[in-house]
């Protein structure tokens, strides 16, 4: 480091200009929309959408007290949690499913890919039609099959209806898992499981303390933008069921949606979304404090 | 010769198992996309019939050349092209230096940086939109394709600042520095050295970025209003209009939009575990 | 000076960022000069642009807009006429966006107006509508756009609903055709003993569309959205029974299977697939049952009161204030007049499959399209929703969430009443 001493200034300005033009396009298109909404969350908006000045907390205690916000709060976190988490072991399985050398590998991996390469609003269409209780595709299989002779109403209440979306939002999550954990498989040392092999480790000896603990980083990072990206989903539930009935499927999101664009209350709308920026503020905190420090130091 | 002949029960039955799952799993993920194609083909009193059957009766091939009489599908893939292939070069140009200072370069404020790439994760473009709105209007960027790929590329940076520094600092770096000895400065090095060796992992996060962008739906609803400029995701609705969704013109669009995406996707299988490998265990 | 050098490099790349982003898409930056209509007042010579937003009606609204934009711009060419087809589904965000962000097109054709106008966005009809096309609506259709008296919209067209049956299976069942509620009840089990596959009755109640299920019930027992006095009166014992009644035949079992998701649209599918015997839908129905060949037939919808109410919808053109100059003014009622002028109004009219809002237009469909002549009437005698009210967008909502809340075992009674005070304060 001695003889660049005459430079340390640039030295020490060069990092930031290398990150600079990355800074620079999130800040313009991201963050800025951000303060927005911020500015949004605390005044009063008229329905046809014109800010006319601050209002405090107004809208956060409109929105604090209604009456389905809890409920709706209540669907985030059951959606939220029961996506990640089943979609990361349903994923991580299938990794050590297709982590076998087995002919058609290729092939199985390409079929995986799928749900991934297509755009939600399709996926959640064509979901839609496969449950449908009167022309569904399902309805149409099972029938062919001989399995059910009458067509079967697949979600009689909001519950099941929720459970098909969450169904929805796993099926199109596990491939992103299934590639990440299969990632961190191919790159752990074969050398490792010979060395398990001759102290006579069973399948379950291996799966616990080599694979899990050496697969483990590479999940971390998937779950957490997982947890960000499915807390944050629309296009599910909105095809699907608008939130309906009466609210019973609503996340925060769908939520939010209506109140700005069908009930025209736009400022409530921005300070249901600062909530939810703050709960996932607050979980995302305790991954970085726990994980990221010690990359840091 | 008696010992090769002799069959292991147990590992067979496994090989059976594994088969049979994974032709199962299989199957059930291709279900939806069956369920498409044959829609697709079938009529619109047919889809609704009292006795529907998997299969179409009457195969519709006619709905696939319908679709673009009825919209301007051509216009629509040209669209996403254009949006998925601007949003990739610039969320590259902006991602590469930023994930190289992260992999190579040590500075105050770096935790700060990543926490704000994760913040800037944490609202939903839906959430975004009116405040997107309003800095495209200052741009001037409004019901434009510019407009579109900015934005694709300002959310996408996260992902794509995530999975280059990890590809990055499982590079050693050693090669940079000897090139550097050798009278390259450290762009030079990074173009001659790290970056041919760090290829797999830049086409998978390309490709990542680039279908990202082709499937984006929210903000392009809202952002574009003139016909002639909707992707491919927006302008397909125009079969799920006012009336009715025509499901078989809906699904026949729907596997365009798919198929090319599909592809990509394939062509890089191999890459796509070696560059989430080092986007995960190093982060 | 390596360093030197390396900054100056990374100082290229970000300038380079914008010079990218210019070059992939050269395609874009044209288009982004278009939606500038309310910028500065056009400098003589200069072509007045005028920019409106449409509600997509149809497959084909798209289509029709553009060649009346064409021709439009070939009879004035003057005038630049900008026209964005909007699909319903998304015509809420796109409008409401670029009201938010001072963007609002010059014309927009959308069903609601008393948002905009209690914000002063709006400019009234007489400001921008000539006395000789003002003077083609009907009276009555122009009265749903009164606040203060002053009428800020002028309509576009309306749909009525009426009840539709398919005559097929009500004849194979021997069911008639019910006008009472009672009637409706027993024809609803008669048809669902007769052939349990067959859905007997159709209601949709949902976030799309619930608001008319309940214009239908409460309409159809004498009480509604607002008292004799013009003042909401949502939870009155009329309007509890109303919808205590529709919920009462889902759960017996008489109508589709799930209300609170099934459109109308879906519902319209399972009536042209025959799976569906009654419904209430607007006239578009006549064609797309016709196309399915279902013997279908209309009549009153079936009410508890004696007279039987239509449920009317109107949708709208409105002028946005965007501080236009007496050019622009003057471009705009060009571009009104042009698309009332009777002849290109009616065949309009007439392709969306609704029904006229002026008298002229009302005759030459009636001329085109005797069926159309029955309509006509029977939008005459329909009552409208409370649209020119402020608080319409929270009752919409409001009724719908109260339907969906009765769907799943509430108390109609009390969520009538907590939406009353709600509402009324």
């Amino acid at each position: 480091m001695k003889q660049k001493k005459p430079y340390t200034l640039l030295n020490k300005a060069e990092p930031y200009l290398w990150i600079l033009p990355s800074v620079i396009l999130m800040a313009i298109f991201i963050i800025v929309p951000i303060g927005f909404v911020f500015r949004m969350a605390f005044s009063q908006v008229t329905k046809a959408g014109l800010v006319k000045g601050f209002c405090g907390f107004d809208n956060f205690s409109k929105v604090l007290t209604s009456a389905k916000f809890g409920m709706v709060l209540k669907n985030t976190i059951v959606w939220t949690i029961l996506v990640v988490v089943l979609s990361t072991v349903l994923g991580f399985i299938l990794a050590l499913i297709l982590n076998n050398e087995f002919k058609g590998r290729k092939i199985a991996r390409a079929i995986v890919v799928f749900p991934w390469a297509t755009t939600l609003v399709i996926q959640a269409s064509v979901w839609k039609f496969i449950i449908d209780t009167d022309y569904g595709a399902l309805n149409t299989l099972l029938k062919s099959l001989g399995i059910i002779q009458q067509n079967v109403n697949w979600t009689p209440t909001p519950e099941a209806f929720f459970a098909w979306e969450i169904a929805c939002g796993i099926f199109v999550t596990i491939p992103f898992v299934c590639f990440t954990a299969l990632s961190g498989l191919q790159s752990i040392d074969a050398s490792y499981y010979e060395a398990a092999i001759v102290d006579g480790a069973s399948y379950w000896d291996k799966l616990f303390h080599i694979t899990l603990p050496l697969v483990k980083p590479s999940l971390t990072v998937a779950t957490v933008l997982n947890i960000i990206y499915v807390f944050n989903s629309f296009p599910i539930v909105w095809t699907i069921t608008k939130g309906d009935p009466a609210s019973r499927t609503d996340t925060l999101v769908t939520y939010l949606y209506k109140l700005a664009f069908y009930n025209g209350k736009q400022g409530e709308a921005a300070a249901v979304s600062v909530i939810g920026f703050l709960i996932l503020l607050v979980c995302a905190s305790i991954y970085m404090v726990s994980t990221l420090k010690k990359g840091d130091e | 010769m008696a010992d090769n002949i002799r069959i292991n029960w147990g590992k067979l039955l496994r090989r059976i198992l594994l088969y049979f799952v994974v032709v199962l799993i299989c199957l059930f993920i291709l279900y939806p996309y069956f369920v498409m194609v044959c829609t697709a083909l079938k009529s619109r009193s047919e889809i609704f019939s009292m006795n529907g059957t998997i299969f179409p009766i009457d195969v519709m091939w006619s709905n696939f050349i319908d679709i673009w009489q009825k919209a301007p599908m051509a216009r629509y893939m040209l669209n996403s092209i254009i949006i998925a292939a601007g949003s990739t070069a610039i969320a590259m140009v902006c991602g590469i230096p930023a994930a190289y200072a992260l992999a190579r370069m040590k500075f105050k404020g770096q935790t700060a940086f990543l926490g704000f790439i994760i913040v800037s994760q944490m609202f939903a473009p839906v959430v975004l939109l009116i405040g997107i709105y309003k800095v495209m209007q200052i741009l001037g960027l409004t019901n434009s394709l510019l407009g579109l790929i900015f934005i694709n590329a300002a959310f996408n940076q996260a992902f794509t600042i995530w999975l280059l520094r990890g590809t990055f600092m499982s590079i050693s770096a050693e090669m940079e520095q000897a090139a550097t000895i050798d009278g390259c400065n450290r762009i030079q090095a990074m173009f001659k050295v790290l970056l041919p060796v760090a290829a797999p992992g830049i086409v998978t996060t390309l490709i990542f970025i680039f279908i990202n962008a082709w499937n984006e739906y929210t903000v392009a609803l809202c952002l574009i209003s003139t016909d002639t400029l909707k992707p491919l995701t927006v302008g397909i609705n125009i079969f799920n209009g006012y009336n009715m969704i025509e499901w078989q013109y809906l699904f026949a669009a729907s596997i365009f939009a798919i198929v090319p995406v599909v592809i990509l996707f394939m062509s890089i299988e191999k890459n796509l575990t070696s560059g989430l490998t080092a986007g995960g265990v190093k982060g | 000076m390596k360093k030197i050098i390396a900054m100056l490099l990374a100082l290229v790349m970000v300038l380079g960022l914008a010079a990218c982003g210019g070059s992939s898409a050269p395609a874009a930056t044209e288009a982004a000069a278009a939606p500038a209509a309310t910028e500065a007042p056009a400098a003589s010579g200069e072509k007045v642009t005028v920019t409106m937003i449409a509600a997509q009606y149809g497959p084909k609204t798209g289509d029709w807009w553009a060649d009346f934009e064409k021709k439009f711009e070939a009879a004035n060419d003057s005038i630049d006429l900008v026209v964005d087809c909007v699909s319903w589904n998304d015509i809420y965000t796109v409008v409401n966006t670029r009201i938010a962000n001072g963007q609002a097109p010059d014309l927009l054709n959308i069903d609601v107006f008393a948002d905009y106008q209690a914000d002063g966005l709006l400019l009234p009809a007489e400001e921008w509508c000539s006395a000789e096309t003002y003077a083609k609506f009907y009276e009555a259709f122009l009265d749903q756009s009164v606040v203060d008296g002053v009428v800020w919209a002028v309509p576009d067209l309306a749909s009525a609903r009426a009840m539709y049956y398919n005559k097929d299976i009500l004849d194979a069942a021997g069911v008639a055709v019910p006008t009472t509620w009672e009637e409706l009840t027993a024809a609803c089990e008669a048809l669902k003993a007769y052939d349990p596959d067959i859905y007997p009755w159709g209601i949709d109640m949902t976030t799309d569309e619930g608001q008319a299920a309940f214009a239908y019930y409460t309409w159809g027992n004498g009480g509604g959205f607002v008292d004799d006095n013009d003042e909401w009166a949502l939870n009155s014992a009329e309007n509890v029974a109303a919808v205590e009644y529709a919920v009462g035949l889902v759960n017996a079992g008489l109508t589709n299977s799930d209300p609170a998701t099934n459109t109308r649209y879906d519902l319209q599918d399972l009536f042209c697939a025959g799976k569906l015997a009654m419904m209430i839908a607007p006239n578009a129905l006549s064609s797309q049952a016709g196309e399915a060949g279902i013997n279908y037939g209309f009549a009153a919808i079936p009410n508890n009161s004696g007279t039987s109410v239509s449920a009317g919808v109107m949708d709208r053109i409105m002028c946005f204030d965007n501080g236009q100059s007496d050019e622009q003014m003057a471009a705009i009622t060009a571009v009104v007049d042009a698309f009332y002028d009777d002849e290109p109004y009616s065949e309009w009219v007439l392709m969306e499959g609704f029904l006229p809002a002026t008298s002229a237009g009302g005759e030459a469909c009636a001329a085109a399209d005797p069926a159309m002549g029955a309509w006509i009437d029977i939008v005459g005698s329909a009552k409208f929703y409370p649209t020119a009210k402020a608080e319409w967008a929270d009752v919409k909502q409001g009724v719908i969430d109260v339907e969906q809340q009765a769907l799943l075992g509430g108390n109609v009674q009390e969520l009538l009443d907590n939406l009353q005070a709600e509402i009324a304060g």
